[in-house]
């Protein structure tokens, strides 16, 4: 259609969603197949950085707004998971619903003032709150004398066997992401937020409610960092507050994501399954000096890639398309 | 019942006053240009309608309601936008999608619909050619095409323009003024800034003019220009 403003739409379905469902469907067989425990472990570690890293992504790579206290809510969900699992005995499932519910509710309270904030001071007010959250965390108990986190000692989960569940648990927020992704990419909703991306004050002036957008955004990747925290604090079966509320995670959940690609749907995945590959290549040959080779392709990629693994897969894609 | 109707606006920033007690109203159907020197507070009285910033003291009603004070996004939506001196894009996006995202959340249109508005105002404008283009590979006078395109797509009745011929060509600026009297033929209001008195005359119903944030003259444009304040304030000799 001639007078269509956007560029013919390409299908739903198209190659790269093609291969990525045909990946899909191996992953979901994978187990089924035969493979090891630890080839179920090391993708269950890549689906959870995935989900964390796509979820950071949502708001940084669409909405424009660097979150660095996403692990705030990432140490909500591990601890009230626990807290449904150990005092009122529910089941995990259950018990990890309510807490991405109980993330967003947060969210919602908190996402309010902090996001009217802008550029570097929401980086700063974000990490402060993440800060805030773990040292609360860890006076928890002492505080309200409502045993909770276990304070610097930490507290330990029921053990299970099943860790096949965790495996499709992690894998089904992996997914989710990266479909929010990619609706983003082209609903109304998604053009909105990434207007406000890359220039909130006209994204305004043109009538989109901005607070409203990024904090939709935001208390949905809240909801999914919480329901990953809570699958992997039982997974670990043991978590301590330090851990949980660390700023690493964040840090990690950045890198992946500007490694991938940011604002790119399966950059998040190529950057948490590069690195996460990378660290367990490297880490088991060069356990001394692995973090140096880490930091050394980091730089590269940076350097020669700076739209990520997934600017590469695009150029490679416009190149055959000019062929 | 003026389609806008703006009173004893005034606008101090500490100790400077910007605007001291301005009343403007201005018709449905109307072009009104605001002239001026620079630093008459010609932006900031914009900046107060489109809700940019709130008025220290004053009122601002459209269409007979309160707005001084409404949210930017809130004003654009009840039917006031306004272009930028310095023309604003969404730089990666294409320039279909920019004005597609003035269609979506000004007007609130569906993706469908708003996908045949913003190709409308884009062929409006004569950027239809350059729609799959990223933004920001539009020159100056495509960009302040592509910002009255947005504009139009919000579905805003009263448009504020700032300045939108600075920068262009004599031929440029006739091109222009012929297009802004068809966007007036399309059933919008206008409030125009301008520093091209040519322009002026040949576009505006009607005058006003700001001297340090007061209003010094009213009137049709070519009276407005002989009028020995506005000659002495502004444009100088060679005027009169």
């Amino acid at each position: 259609m001639s007078s269509s403003v956007l560029p013919p739409r390409a299908p739903l379905i198209g190659a790269r969603e093609l291969a990525a469902l045909g990946v899909l469907a191996a992953l979901v067989l994978l187990p089924a197949a035969g493979a090891t425990p630890y080839t179920i472990r090391m993708a269950t570690v890549i689906f959870m950085w995935a989900a964390l890293a796509g979820a950071w992504n949502l708001l940084a790579g669409y909405a424009g707004a660097v979150d660095l206290g996403p692990v705030f809510y990432q140490g909500i969900g591990a601890f009230v998971t626990a807290a449904f699992m150990l005092k009122w005995k529910l089941p995990f499932l259950p018990s990890v619903a309510l807490a991405g519910l109980a993330a967003m509710l947060i969210a919602a309270v908190v996402g309010t003032p902090t996001l009217r904030l802008r550029g570097a001071y929401f980086a700063i007010g974000t990490l402060a709150l993440a800060e805030s959250g773990k040292q609360l965390a860890l006076a928890w108990d002492r505080l309200t004398k409502i045993p909770l986190t276990g304070g610097s000692a930490g507290i330990s989960l029921p053990l299970t066997a099943g860790y096949l569940q965790f495996y499709y648990v992690m894998l089904a927020l992996m997914v989710a992401v990266t479909v929010a992704a990619l609706w983003l990419g082209r609903s109304r909703f998604g053009y909105g937020l990434r207007a406000v991306g890359e220039n909130d004050l006209l994204a305004e002036a043109s009538g989109v409610d901005i607070h409203r957008l990024k904090r939709r955004v935001y208390v949905g990747s809240a909801c999914v960092t919480a329901l990953v925290g809570g699958a992997a604090g039982y997974w670990l079966s043991y978590i301590n507050a330090a851990e949980m509320f660390s700023m690493s995670v964040t840090l990690q959940m950045v890198v992946m994501a500007l490694l991938g690609g940011l604002g790119t749907p399966f950059g998040p995945v190529l950057g948490a399954a590069f690195l996460t590959l990378c660290s367990e290549v490297l880490g088991t040959r060069f356990v001394y000096h692995y973090l140096i080779a880490i930091g050394v392709i980091i730089v590269l990629i940076s350097l020669f890639m700076p739209s990520g693994l997934a600017g590469l897969l695009r150029w490679r894609r416009s190149a055959e398309g000019r062929a | 019942m003026s389609l806008l109707e703006a009173r004893g606006v005034t606008k101090r920033f500490g100790a400077l006053s910007a605007l001291g007690g301005v009343d403007v109203a201005v018709d449905e159907g109307e072009i009104l240009a605001i002239i001026g020197p620079n630093g008459a507070g010609k932006s900031t009285l914009f900046n107060v309608i489109a809700g940019l910033t709130a008025p220290s003291e004053g009122s601002v009603h459209y269409r007979g309601r309160s707005i001084a004070g409404l949210p930017v996004d809130a004003v654009c939506r009840l039917g006031i936008a306004k272009t930028f001196q310095i023309p604003q894009l969404f730089p990666r996006m294409t320039v279909g999608e920019n004005v597609l995202v003035a269609a979506l959340y000004g007007r609130g249109l569906g993706l469908g619909p708003a996908t045949r508005e913003a190709g409308e105002w884009l062929a409006f404008v004569g950027l239809a050619d350059k729609r799959a283009l990223a933004a920001e590979t539009l020159s100056v006078p495509e960009r302040r095409r592509a910002d009255l395109a947005r504009v139009l797509a919000t579905g805003a009745s009263l448009i504020l323009l700032d300045e939108n011929m600075a920068g262009l060509n004599a031929r440029e600026v006739e091109a222009a003024v012929t297009l802004l009297r068809d966007v007036r033929d399309h059933g919008r209001t206008l409030i125009v800034t301008e520093h091209i008195m040519g322009a002026i005359l040949g576009l505006a119903d009607r005058a006003i003019v700001l001297n340090h944030g007061e209003k010094i003259a009213e009137g049709r444009p070519a009276e407005v220009m002989r009028d020995p304040a506005v000659v002495s304030a502004y444009l100088g000799e060679a005027y009169r």
